[in-house]
């Protein structure tokens, strides 16, 4: 795997207060990475700075392997970026602010334009103002001026909101799809789980301008070993066994019986273990954990533990 | 560059709000003109009327004032002035004609102060408002520099300046035909420098006129651009503008009369024409002190524009 977009100590400063505290990470070419953080936590500063809005105090951000900081015509020329709201010339037509993008780089030709609006699907109001248009056509305008130029990186903050569920979907699939098909890297910002859950591979956690952890998503979502529900009678003796042979397993009691966490091979065994004992057992679904509990699991260990 | 001045002139004239400032100014300029059409009739000068020997009785008069005349600024004055009629009798050049096309555009180049009120008002506006709308962040993240496209901003501000003065000199032109009509014989325009009269054509002289009468809106558009790329507002960046447009020479003038650091202000030396007719403000004031010091200001304004600028967090 190749990376396009690499991070090294960044740290931002602002008034004497470290946003962004030495952050480091590599975007490959064709993965689509998902930024992960509460609000306020910087992933809206580490996007600027990445795009070159804003200073990097120490460190640097090299894409394509141009520095931000020492070539950032080079490095920008690759970057396709909405930052925050994709706010346009609301005065300006559609086309108008395409048109206006596509002047400030060499090389894009009209029908270069006609074919980025076509696909994005706003052929038919784009000779419309932009202030008729809806919120969900401004973001599809705004993916437009991204793509007008072949960016090799795409960077979206927070790229579905204010989107209704069909936009949601529409866009999530855009983003895969451009992925897989022009290998090109997307940078994803998010504060909303379930969505990235479905977009992205790999995701990097954020908090209090640190970086917790970089993990492929189904690692993070899994974690190491998977929970199971035993639907078990009777539960209470099955407890009392669990607690006395194997001391090792975290089990509760749960709705339908109990829910232990162990590796799947270790699952037959278990159920042998438990026919042994004469336990009935008629159901084992494995629990998968939301991101969401992950999340909550992940920044509570390591945020709390940076910052003691 | 041209793409980026042709992106900051699509914006500009995309707005509905700059075609009333047009319309303003192209309705006033009408109003004037009309104006003055039903005003002048009663004082027209008589310009048949045998006018070689009052300017030599004008002439005799200058004579015993300049000889009793202590102050050098009025004997300078008086100097010129001989020099000038002089000139007029010996070439056959009467000092009065009938109030023409040229009269009238020389009249206009009063509302100079109005294109200068809309440019200021384009100039506060054109980067402050990036930022309002928030379309700075697309805008600095494309593969071109900050001091280019801060440039290439400046540049449409001075177009656009150069736009509503031509607008200006072009429509008084039309009407002032249209009202007053054109001589059959244009006279020239006499200049005086070092002690020499020189002829000029009207319209040339015209256009100096016009161009040495923008350099207080020039300065004071450079300075609204300053206050917008600094301060990024530009409601601070047009109200400090227009106040010193309207006062700024005032305060001066009664500064001047005080202290003798009033030439270093700005205003006292926006006024080069103080220099070519009429008498300089101070003592020891010359053109080229003026120009210096237009010159030191523009590059303060231009530098702290563009350093600020380049080097601003976009956080909008």
């Amino acid at each position: 795997m190749e990376s396009i977009v690499v991070l090294k100590d960044v740290t931002k400063v602002i008034k004497g207060r470290t946003i962004i505290d030495n952050i480091s990470f590599e975007v490959n070419k064709g993965e689509v990475f998902g930024f992960l953080g509460p609000n306020g936590a910087g992933k809206t500063t580490t996007i600027r700075m990445i795009v070159g809005l804003m200073d990097i105090t120490s460190g640097d951000i090299t894409i394509d392997g141009f520095s931000i900081k020492s070539k950032f015509e080079d490095a920008v020329r690759h970057v396709g970026a909405i930052v925050e709201n994709p706010e346009m010339y609301k005065f300006l037509s559609g086309y108008q602010n395409l048109i206006h993008y596509a002047r400030m780089v060499k090389g894009i030709s009209k029908e270069k334009i006609d074919e980025t609006v076509k696909l994005v699907g706003l052929s038919d109001r784009i000779h419309d103002k932009v202030k008729t248009y809806s919120l969900g056509m401004r973001q599809r305008l705004g993916l437009a001026q991204c793509l007008l130029h072949d960016p090799k990186v795409l960077i979206l903050d927070e790229p579905t909101n204010g989107l209704d569920p069909a936009g949601i979907r529409e866009i999530r699939d855009y983003i895969r799809r451009l992925a897989r098909e022009t290998n090109m890297a997307v940078i994803v910002s998010s504060h909303i789980l379930s969505e990235m859950e479905m977009m992205c591979d790999r995701i990097g956690i954020i908090q209090n301008g640190t970086l917790i952890d970089v993990q492929l998503i189904e690692e993070f979502v899994h974690g190491t070993s998977a929970s199971f529900e035993f639907e078990v009678i009777p539960s209470e003796k099955a407890l009392t066994f669990l607690k006395t042979n194997y001391p090792t397993i975290p089990v509760t009691h749960s709705r339908n019986g109990i829910t232990m966490e162990l590796a799947k091979n270790e699952v037959p065994a278990m159920v042998k273990a438990f026919v042994e004992e004469e336990i009935q057992v008629f159901g084992i679904k494995e629990v998968s954990k939301t991101l969401e509990d992950r999340f909550l699991e992940v920044t509570a260990d390591k945020g709390g533990m940076n910052h003691d | 560059m041209i793409n980026l001045i042709r992106n900051e002139l699509m914006k500009i004239f995309r707005r509905p709000g700059t075609y009333v400032m047009i319309g303003i100014l192209v309705v006033i300029i009408s109003i004037t003109g009309v104006f003055m059409k039903y005003n002048l009739v009663e004082d027209e000068p008589n310009v048949t009327e045998e006018w070689k020997p009052v300017l030599q009785q004008e002439n005799e008069a200058l004579k015993s004032q300049l000889e009793s005349s202590p102050i050098k600024l009025e004997q300078d004055y008086y100097k010129k002035q001989i020099a000038i009629n002089e000139y007029r009798i010996e070439h056959n050049i009467p000092f009065r004609e009938k109030y023409n096309v040229w009269s009238f555009v020389k009249d206009s180049s009063e509302l100079i102060l109005l294109a200068g009120l809309f440019t200021i008002v384009i100039s506060a506006g054109i980067v402050a408002s990036e930022f309002n709308w928030g379309t700075i962040k697309l805008l600095l993240i494309r593969p071109i520099n900050r001091r280019k496209i801060l440039l290439s901003k400046y540049i449409t501000v001075l177009l656009f300046a150069l736009i509503m003065v031509g607008i200006l000199f072009g429509f008084s032109a039309l009407l002032g035909a249209i009202l007053f009509g054109v001589p059959e014989q244009t006279l020239p325009y006499l200049n005086y420098f070092n002690g020499k009269v020189t002829e000029q054509h009207i319209v040339v002289y015209l256009i100096i006129y016009y161009g040495l009468g923008s350099i207080d809106m020039i300065m004071l558009t450079t300075m609204a651009f300053m206050i917008s790329s600094v301060f990024r507002n530009s409601s601070l960046a047009i109200g400090l503008s227009l106040f010193l447009m309207f006062t700024g020479s005032q305060f001066t003038a009664l500064i001047s009369m005080k202290f003798d650091w009033a030439k270093y202000i700005l205003f006292a030396n926006t006024n080069l024409m103080q220099y070519i007719e009429g008498t300089p403000l101070l003592e020891g004031m010359t053109m080229s002190f003026s120009i210096i010091m237009l010159i030191i200001y523009f590059v303060i304004f231009q530098f702290l524009a563009f350093y600020v600028f380049n080097k601003r967090d976009v956080a909008a």
